[in-house]
């Protein structure tokens, strides 16, 4: 019985620790290994603990490095901008008839993959359509502008496609939130603003900094947006790793830039944690209970 | 409960010590063992064609369903070839492990077919099985096999040329690779992420002769355009997907391939030899290793030789064929047809026009331009 009582939270963990293992450690050793093997196509790679491979592969590569922080970064704010209030309404103000109706239309993109959406985003930005007249009637572009193919474009894409992960964890913790809490705040005399810096914002906190990370981790490495909607200067970190792979056949390059680019988004999401605070991350202590 | 724990972890041990064996091994390279001969036979079954998009009818009256009906074959044919590269690194892997997704014929660039045969990749064919192949295939296109003249391991599907592709409503005075890089046109010009394809036709629109070209012609030509993509003057580089972009209108000019008016779709955009010249290629048709229903690839490629078959490709492709007695066939159908210079180039149409270029040196050179222009089109 005893015995048994102290397996159980090795059982527990088995699943996800098997799962762990087979689909991150293993691969990470695998792509590890390749990252220090030099060679060329036609003789083959051979493991040579080429370590140059690693500042070779940042070689040259500083300007889509800016570009994938900026991108990422910009897209990781317009969609708190945007989230924020979209899940305040959804969790506070709308009757919980709208409430299901709306969180289904936040859901509801999910229903096409991603690649075909951003594909459709194409047709719908193509420079002789009518959203980009519009766009040039009201000198939001040039009249000879475009958006396709520019840097906006890219942003915006990354905004769209990955705004549903900042809106759900924001909406999650809103949703919590004591109404009971903001009266108190009136009670006091707090105005509605202070009501919302002073409760609502730091209640909602552990959903904000999950809902930026879950949208700036995969935006960091993202291709796709910046293959489809992008031209020839608006090149990410992934489509430099995707090219290496697929088009030049460069493993050992590939695996270190994404080892590095790896290392680059650990880095940032740890210094982002600590400045947010464990709290905001994890919920007061208080509040776990 | 504990047992089934047990076996995963026991599993996973070895898989971790294969990877640990494994250290050692080459990644890549050629492949190991000897060269395969296709195996001919019974033609049953499944057969999987992978080509480039626009390269078939694959209607219900189209040539694919004729192959089907003919042989009782059923096929999938797909079009998952972009461009020569990409679908060399997507199969690679794979290949490497004598396995080629199922997919038993593969129609690729005739450089590619020539590095693929070099890697171990594809199986060769015994002349007997391609028979009708061998004794149809047009003489100016026996010349021009330099990659693999006696037809070992490839044979052409089609031919054609690399020129521009201009909207003639809103680019019309466009007949030179140097008007691509005009100011006017910032942003509404696309080129073809094949090295082989773009950077020959700039070095001649910058008065380099091909035949005496060396690697810094070729990096300056690279040079150039990377500059122009820095500027924003190009503002895509595509495979076959260039068609998208002159059929929506988001490009006015584009470096494209001869036959690929089905593709855009559009009366008011045409194929132009661009005045300093084109580029001559042609694509073959391969069988990859372990390709599950050889007997059917050989018999597809007999019956695309045959010159009624390729009468209908050709009329549904336009590209230059590659079988002798289509243009008698085609005469009678539609005169104009038999007299269309993109299926029927005469010497004439293509005197200014060169071959496929290999970048000059050994391969190490060949692969540092190849990098460079890489380096170049992934922005």
């Amino acid at each position: 019985m005893n015995l048994r009582r102290r397996l159980i939270p090795y059982g527990l963990l088995g699943p996800g620790g098997i799962w762990l293992i087979l689909f991150f450690l293993l691969p990470m050793y695998f792509m590890g290994e390749m990252a220090l093997r030099s060679g060329s196509l036609t003789e083959g790679y051979n493991l040579t603990w080429e370590w140059a491979n690693f500042p070779d592969s940042l070689d040259g590569r500083g300007e889509q490095i800016a570009r994938t922080a900026l991108y990422s970064g910009a897209a990781t704010v317009l969609a708190l901008l945007i989230a924020y209030p979209l899940a305040y309404a959804i969790a506070v103000r709308a009757s919980p008839r709208w409430r299901l109706l709306l969180l289904f239309s936040v859901i509801a993109p999910f229903f096409t993959t991603y690649l075909i959406r951003t594909i459709g985003w194409k047709t719908i930005l193509a420079d002789s359509s009518p959203i980009v007249d519009v766009l040039q009637f009201l000198a939001l572009i040039p009249d000879d502008g475009r958006v396709l193919a520019t840097s906006g474009a890219v942003i915006a894409g990354l905004t769209y496609n990955f705004l549903p992960f900042m809106i759900l964890p924001i909406y999650a913790s809103l949703e919590r939130l004591d109404l009971s809490l903001l009266e108190a705040a009136k009670d006091l005399y707090a105005s509605s603003r202070q009501a919302f810096l002073k409760v609502t914002l730091p209640l909602s906190a552990p959903g904000i900094v999950a809902g930026v990370l879950l949208t700036f981790i995969p935006a960091f490495g993202d291709y796709i947006n910046a293959e489809i909607l992008g031209g020839t200067n608006q090149a990410m970190i992934g489509n430099k790793i995707q090219s290496l792979y697929l088009e030049e056949s460069n493993y050992p390059e590939a695996a270190a830039l994404s080892f590095l680019m790896m290392a680059a988004v650990l880095i940032a999401v740890l210094l982002y944690i600590r400045l947010a605070g464990t709290e905001a991350f994890m919920g007061s202590e208080e509040e776990r209970g | 409960m504990l047992t089934k724990l047990g076996l995963a972890v026991a599993c996973l041990a070895t898989a971790l010590g294969m990877a640990a064996c494994g250290s050692d091994d080459t990644v890549g390279g050629a492949r190991e063992g000897d060269v395969q001969v296709a195996e001919s036979g019974p033609v049953e079954g499944e057969f999987t064609v992978s080509s480039w998009p626009g390269y078939i009818d694959p209607g219900k009256d189209g040539s694919v369903a004729e192959f089907e009906e003919r042989t009782g074959v059923s096929v999938k044919y797909i079009e998952d070839v972009n461009s020569n590269v990409t679908f060399f690194g997507k199969l690679r892997p794979l290949l490497d492990q004598g396995k080629s997704g199922d997919r038993d014929l593969i129609v690729v660039t005739d450089w590619m077919a020539a590095r693929m045969h070099d890697l171990g990749y594809l199986q060769e064919f015994n002349p007997d099985d391609i028979q009708t192949a061998l004794d149809n295939l047009a003489p100016q296109f026996e010349s021009e096999g330099a990659y693999d003249p006696d037809h070992k391991f490839s044979i052409p599907w089609q031919g054609g040329m690399t020129g521009i592709w201009v909207n003639t409503s809103e680019a019309d005075e466009i007949t030179s690779i140097n008007d691509l890089f005009d100011p006017k046109y910032k942003g509404r010009v696309t080129m073809l992420d094949e090295v082989r394809d773009t950077v020959p036709l700039v070095m001649r629109a910058d008065g380099v002769d091909m035949e005496s070209a060396t690697k810094e012609d070729w990096l300056a030509a690279i040079d150039r355009i990377g500059k122009a993509a820095d500027s924003g003057q190009i503002r895509r580089f595509t495979g076959n997907d260039y068609t998208e972009d002159l059929t929506s209108g988001n490009a006015v000019a584009s470096i494209g391939w001869s036959g690929d008016a089905y593709l855009i779709g559009r009366d008011d955009v045409e194929w132009r030899r661009p005045v300093e010249g084109c580029n001559l290629w042609f694509d073959t048709m391969a069988i990859p290793v372990g390709a599950p229903n050889t007997a059917a690839a050989l018999e597809f490629i007999n019956f695309a030789y045959e010159p009624k078959v390729q009468a209908d490709i050709a009329e549904f492709v336009t590209y230059v064929t590659p079988v002798e007695g289509v243009k008698e066939i085609l005469g009678k159908r539609d005169p104009k047809l038999a007299k269309d210079p993109l299926i029927f180039p005469d010497a004439e149409f293509t005197a200014d026009c060169v071959p496929f270029s290999e970048p000059p040196g050994d391969a190490a050179d060949v692969a540092e331009v190849e990098e460079a222009y890489q380096e170049v089109i992934s922005g």
